[in-house]
């Protein structure tokens, strides 16, 4: 019997918007009005004062959960191995980097923390860091009962030794507070819009993944095991109701048939104008609902 | 707030003594979708009705400090959170004149997580903005 998605919302749909037009409290009534019940911020971005919000912002922040009706899912972390060119983080460090962000997130009610490690490679093989800087945490992780999960995210593809590394740490310590994440970016079958200066020889090369890498949705079921938190990327569903970019049924059916049953939290990635971002999102619950809907009714395959 | 564009209107202005201008400074809010350590931040090139000013030579002004790039380098515990601007801050004597120019910035992000390659990635925006004062 498949599971039921979770609907959920991050803010990092509404970037640019947010600190310009658009403040928390109003960030909070898009994501509620989607009909969503949960809420996925990034630590840096959304928690004024990070790492050490005020008692009176801890306050806003419970008061706003009360009012929406939302609870807190993921919140996304980094620890930035390269944070200064003349040296890298030492595994004491990355450690403590996790550490802070694992203290932010229990303080906010998260249950999930996503940290993105620096990377040593073009296809983002991490800092060989973070296996020990992770391990160092669990413990800590454990007591929150909290899920640390990095990205798998494009240009990576699920079939790739950095999925390997995070499956083989997973079984070689037993914990169940570490997984994966899927950005639905991944499965992206059709180009995105060039970017500002971007040529066709650009795109050719250095930038080929903004094509889409096209990992096919069936791969998910290989890894769903492990899986414990979904972005669904997306960046342009048009006036009609078409998804530009992700095929959105060949995911939603996989993901359903693998009997995933925890959030899909909508990243929109899409044009930066002003206020674009609150309907593009409004649209891609359209879409996830109407999809899980027909697949349990038998209608997709 | 700050403006939505990444050049704010404000802050566009001369800095030094009056009538003994040393440069002048261009606003501009965070170029990252998150707040920032200000040791992943370059610095900032800047051109100015077509003159050029290398993020070698400009200076960030962010609350109460001014940081050159080397200072800017190893300001591992100092943030930029997303509501707030910096300056940058051009040295150039006699400054600009009042009116109209065209101001283009080129922002230098180191975002560790991008590949090798991608480090730093640029940020860029254009505009017309106003100095008001002499």
């Amino acid at each position: 019997m498949a599971g039921q998605f979770k609907y959920g919302v991050s803010l990092y749909s509404f970037t640019d918007d947010f600190g310009s037009v658009m403040n928390i409290e109003d960030g909070f009534d898009h994501v509620a009005d989607t009909g969503a019940t949960g809420i996925e911020i990034l630590g840096e971005t959304h928690v004024a004062g990070y790492p050490k919000p005020t008692t009176q912002w801890v306050d806003n922040w419970f008061g706003l959960l009360e009012k929406h009706k939302l609870e807190p899912t993921n919140m996304c972390s980094w620890v930035d191995t390269r944070l200064r060119l003349s040296r890298s983080l030492t595994v004491e460090e990355g450690a403590a980097e996790l550490e802070r962000d694992l203290n932010l997130a229990h303080l906010l009610g998260f249950k999930f923390l996503r940290p993105k490690f620096g990377v040593v490679t073009h296809d983002l093989v991490p800092d060989p860091i973070w296996e020990p800087a992770v391990e160092r945490v669990l413990d800590l992780a454990h007591k929150y009962d909290i899920v640390i999960c990095p990205e798998i995210h494009s240009p990576t593809p699920i079939k790739h030794p950095v999925t390997d590394a995070y499956i083989d740490f997973i079984e070689r310590t037993g914990t169940r507070h570490f997984g994966l994440l899927i950005d639905t970016g991944i499965f992206q079958d059709r180009p995105l819009p060039f970017w500002p200066q971007e040529t066709p020889e650009i795109r050719a090369t250095d930038l080929a993944f903004l094509d889409g890498i096209k990992v096919n949705p069936e791969e998910f079921l290989d890894i769903a095991k492990y899986v414990v938190f979904i972005q669904a990327k997306f960046h342009k569903i048009n006036d009609k109701l078409e998804d530009e970019n992700i095929p959105w049924p060949k995911v939603i059916s996989a993901l359903k048939r693998a009997g995933y049953a925890g959030y899909l939290s909508s990243e929109y990635e899409g044009r930066r104008d002003p206020w674009v971002a609150i309907d593009q999102v409004r649209r891609q619950h359209v879409i996830l609902r109407q999809l899980e809907k027909d697949f349990d009714e038998g209608r997709l395959a | 707030m700050v403006e939505h564009k990444f050049i704010q209107s404000s802050g566009f202005r001369n800095v030094g003594p009056e009538g003994a201008r040393e440069g002048f400074e261009v606003r501009i809010r965070l170029p990252n979708y998150r707040g920032m350590r200000m040791s992943l931040f370059d610095g900032v090139d800047v051109t100015v009705d077509g003159e050029t000013f290398s993020y070698e030579q400009n200076a960030i002004r962010l609350r109460d400090q001014v940081f050159d790039l080397a200072a800017l380098r190893e300001a591992a515990d100092v943030r930029w959170e997303p509501f707030e601007w910096a300056s940058v801050v051009v040295p150039k004597r006699g400054g600009l004149t009042p009116g109209i120019h065209h101001v283009a910035v080129c922002a230098r992000v180191r975002s560790p997580y991008f590949p090798p390659k991608f480090q730093p990635s640029f940020v860029r925006d254009e505009r017309l903005a106003t100095i008001v004062l002499p």
